[in-house]
């Protein structure tokens, strides 16, 4: 009885804070002056400058793509699959600079190799002169967005590898080596899963604002925020999205196309977690020296000089002074978000497993499509669309920041939904169902406990990705309240080196400790694995 | 176990939904003021909350980011005109201040400090007041024996390709443009600006990065903001600050001050005239003059340290603003156009 109202109210949620505001900005672009006008795309077209930018976006997408998938899924493999020592430790330090703003790890990498960097200090000037060179540009950017974004795709490998039939592998190591089981059968069973990872990494890549921004290298998503933030032009920053909405749209067309319906060779519930290890015999040593290596220079190296840049009472005190209340706000506001796109990520995903609505299929395409678009792009229409007295309960309020994050970021927990009950059989839902439980009791008595371990590990993701936004908080936030990302990135124009890697610190502490308490207690309650 | 999820995941909406509505009901206390700022935050933040703890009046604020070009909180100004949020507009140049006076979103207000502030610094109609300056000076690299003593330098082929200026679509390099425009007309302005690049000078994305290039050795000279130069000298950077076109032919020196504005409509106009009389007051000159940012005082006989010049021993670009900020946005098609936007 209650389904379709509230399903229909998720549709209707999405529609008003998701697609509204796209809506508008469309239509503002083909507006001048009242009058319906395609000057702004005109420009597009003729705009030698708007093809260098498509030209920048898609180099570096494609690069970082390029360079995650080459080191991440054989990393993924080794992880997973093999005896190398210390796999769980290198797994947790690989994954930290998926959970912080990129724009940390720039500054990190800066640190490094800077102008006035580690390497200028160790080598002189010439050296930092040409590292600089190599850091402010193309290569900088594709390193630094490597390092972020290089989990991504390791952490879908081991996931995928987890979910093989053991007895595949176990039939081609009759007839052959590792290296031939490996090629011939488990990353062909897995290659959906390492496309998927690619793909989102690409699209990561498209939408990012910070790295660019801070490395100055001019892509969409900048070209977007200076159009809007430097010449007050809505419709030039909304025409100069649409090539990346038009990327946006293939990549998602791609991925039903292509990703969808492959039909995946998963192990049966009887195989439990078995996966058949590989014995790297004498060569365990040498890996785990490599991987450690790869994983000082990735990781440890640019966070430690980020520590040591920051390594005085005063940056600390000043920065906890002129930030703590930016800091509070942040995870305030991450854990609101995070539990509004749990609720309605929830029944979104709900909707699109059991294609409850005949919208179901535009919904997913909808969520998928708002999370890769750049967040400035979503900020501008959410301010077109809120900026007005009637609305100033929105506009003038934190829930306009809220409202950002359940634009962008639904695509996630409604995602982890999908893939939580395509575990849950239906014939559990239809047996309570038959002996006259109502639809909200069956979601409350059956569905949400057994799928609390998902719905744990989305809120756990969505708080991430609300706590490191930069993109829409920097365009929405009220007066007197801007998050943590956002005041860092202000004080950065002409802030001293020290309170900035101080502010990064402490933004890497806040995600990372309540992250850890909340993976403590969630385990000791057996909500997570 | 189900129920406690679920009756988590409830409460957990219902106080999100209550902390949301408090922080909103915050926003309608009549003890703040909301101020948007371009001036950098690290520089503006302290005067405001010395401002909150001499008066009581909470400040709300919004910065600019060094990636808006100064421009961001202005912008935002024009957004909000017929739904104002800010009391205050914080300008930290006055051609910003001007185009909000134009576009009607800028309101009268002549405060008691700003007595002391010359006239030039000021607008005549009273809807904006000036003070704590930016000169716009050269950096030069301290292992260049003759320096560059004018903005002509850009053009001179002795410093083909040695010479950089940050983005002139952006900050006060747009403001120095448009009043070269205004002084010297659009032939020899644009006669200017094609000469530059003849002359191959670099573009930069900002001051600061100009001023660095200028340090590194990359470049030999730039022309930057005051605060930019004195910043880098104070960090023991190899560069020097040049005044230019101080001889009796040049042009003069642009002075960029900082720009107080009272927003058409603030929702708390008595709050926002004690914040910009505490902004006009020479004890926040005092305070900008001594901080990284070491503006200039407009007041007479405000204590300044070493390396920040009096006013009076600068020889001023006579500018007007208002011209400034209309040829400001008149030559914008043609700076993208120069620049290859």
């Amino acid at each position: 009885m209650a389904k379709k109202p509230v399903l229909i109210s998720i549709v209707v949620v999405l529609a008003v804070i998701g697609l509204l505001p796209l809506l508008v900005m469309f239509l503002r672009s083909v507006t001048v002056e009242g009058h319906f006008s395609f000057a702004a795309y005109e420009g597009l077209l003729a705009s030698k400058n708007k093809w260098i930018l498509l030209k920048h976006s898609l180099t570096l997408s494609f690069l970082t793509t390029l360079f995650c998938a080459i080191i991440g899924v054989p990393l993924g493999i080794l992880l997973a699959k093999t005896d190398m020592p210390f796999r769980g430790i290198f797994v947790v330090i690989f994954t930290i600079p998926l959970l912080i703003a990129p724009y940390i790890m720039a500054v990190s990498w800066f640190n490094l190799l800077g102008r006035e960097g580690l390497l200028a200090r160790f080598w002189g000037e010439r050296t930092a002169a040409v590292t600089s060179e190599f850091l402010f540009g193309l290569p900088g950017c594709v390193l630094v967005l490597f390092s972020t974004y290089m989990p991504v795709v390791m952490l879908l490998t081991i996931t995928f590898l987890k979910t093989i039939n053991p007895r595949l592998e176990e039939a081609g190591k009759i007839v052959s080596g590792w290296p031939g089981v490996l090629k011939g059968i488990t990353i062909p069973l897995i290659m959906p899963g390492i496309l998927l990872s690619c793909l989102l990494v690409f699209l990561l890549t498209l939408g990012e604002f910070g790295v660019p921004m801070f490395l100055r290298y001019n892509v969409f998503p900048v070209e977007t925020f200076t159009q809007f933030s430097a010449f007050y032009d809505f419709g030039a920053a909304t025409a100069g999205a649409i090539p990346l909405a038009l990327i946006t749209a293939l990549a998602i067309l791609f991925e039903r196309i292509f990703l969808r319906k492959k039909t995946y060779q998963v192990k049966l519930a009887s195989e439990g977690n078995r996966t058949i290890v590989i014995c790297l015999g004498r060569f365990r040593k040498w890996f785990a020296i490599s991987v450690g290596i790869l994983c000082f220079f990735m990781v440890i190296l640019p966070l430690l000089l980020l520590v040591l840049q920051s390594m005085s009472f005063n940056a600390y005190a000043r920065g906890v002074d002129l930030a703590g209340d930016s800091l509070i706000r942040s995870l305030s506001y991450a854990a609101i978000g995070a539990s509004m796109l749990i609720a309605i990520g929830f029944f979104c995903g709900y909707l699109i497993h059991n294609r409850s609505l005949f919208l179901w299929r535009s919904m997913d395409s909808l969520t998928v499509f708002l999370f890769a678009l750049p967040g400035t792009l979503i900020g501008i229409g959410l301010v077109l669309l809120w900026n007005r007295p009637a609305t100033n309960f929105v506009y003038a309020t934190p829930i306009i920041i809220i409202f950002g994050y359940i634009a962008q970021y639904t695509a996630l927990t409604s995602r982890v939904t999908v893939s939580m009950l395509t575990q849950i059989p239906a014939s559990m839902e239809e047996a309570a169902q038959i002996v006259g439980a109502g639809w909200l009791r069956r979601i409350g008595s059956i569905v949400c406990p057994l799928a609390k371990r998902g719905l744990v590990a989305g809120w756990l993701i969505a708080y991430i990705f609300c706590l490191r936004d930069m993109g829409i908080s920097m365009l929405v936030y009220p007066p007197g309240h801007d998050t943590l990302p956002v005041r860092t990135f202000t004080l950065m124009a002409n802030g001293p080196a020290d309170l900035i890697a101080a502010l990064c610190v402490i933004m890497v502490l806040a995600t990372l400790l309540p992250l850890g308490i909340l993976t403590v207690v969630f385990r000791s309650r057996g909500l997570t694995e | 176990m189900n129920k406690n999820l679920l009756l988590s995941l409830f409460l957990t909406v219902i106080v999100s939904i209550v902390i949301v509505l408090g922080c909103r009901k915050a926003t309608d206390d009549s003890q703040i003021v909301v101020v948007y700022t371009s001036e950098d935050q690290v520089f503006s933040e302290p005067v405001l909350r010395d401002f909150e703890k001499e008066t009581g009046i909470k400040v709300k604020a919004v910065f600019d980011t060094e990636e808006a070009k100064s421009t961001g909180v202005m912008n935002r100004l024009i957004a909000e005109k017929d739904n104002p949020q800010a009391d205050v507009f914080w300008a930290n140049e006055p051609v910003r201040a001007e185009v909000l006076k134009q576009k009607g979103i800028a309101a009268v207000y002549r405060s008691p400090s700003g007595r002391g502030i010359p006239d030039v610094h000021k607008d005549p109609e009273g809807y904006w007041t000036g003070f704590s300056a930016r000169a716009r000076v050269f950096v030069v690299n301290k292992k260049v024996e003759n320096k560059p003593a004018s903005i002509l330098a850009y053009t001179d082929p002795h410093w083909n390709g040695k010479g950089v200026i940050a983005n002139p679509l952006f900050g006060t390099t747009t403001v120095e443009m448009a009043a070269l425009f205004t002084l010297w007309g659009d032939d020899k302005a644009k006669a200017f600006m094609e000469d530059m690049k003849k002359n191959n000078v670099g573009i930069s994305t900002s001051n600061g990065e100009s001023t660095d290039f200028v340090a590194s050795g990359q470049y030999e000279f730039s022309l930057v903001d005051s605060d930019d130069a004195v910043s880098r000298i104070r960090q023991g950077k190899s560069i020097e600050m040049v005044y230019p076109d101080q001889g009796e032919d040049g042009v003069g020196c642009l002075i960029v001050p900082n720009a107080t504005v009272l927003i058409k409509g603030a929702k708390h106009p008595d709050n926002a005239k004690r914040l910009i009389d505490y902004l006009l007051s020479k004890a926040t000159e005092r305070k900008l003059a001594f901080a990284d940012c070491a503006q200039i005082p407009l007041h007479q006989g405000v204590e300044t340290p070493a390396e920040v010049k009096p006013i009076e021993e600068i020889k001023v670009m006579k500018v007007n603003y208002s011209e400034v900020a209309k040829k400001m946005q008149e030559i914008q098609p043609y700076l993208k156009q120069w620049v290859g936007f």
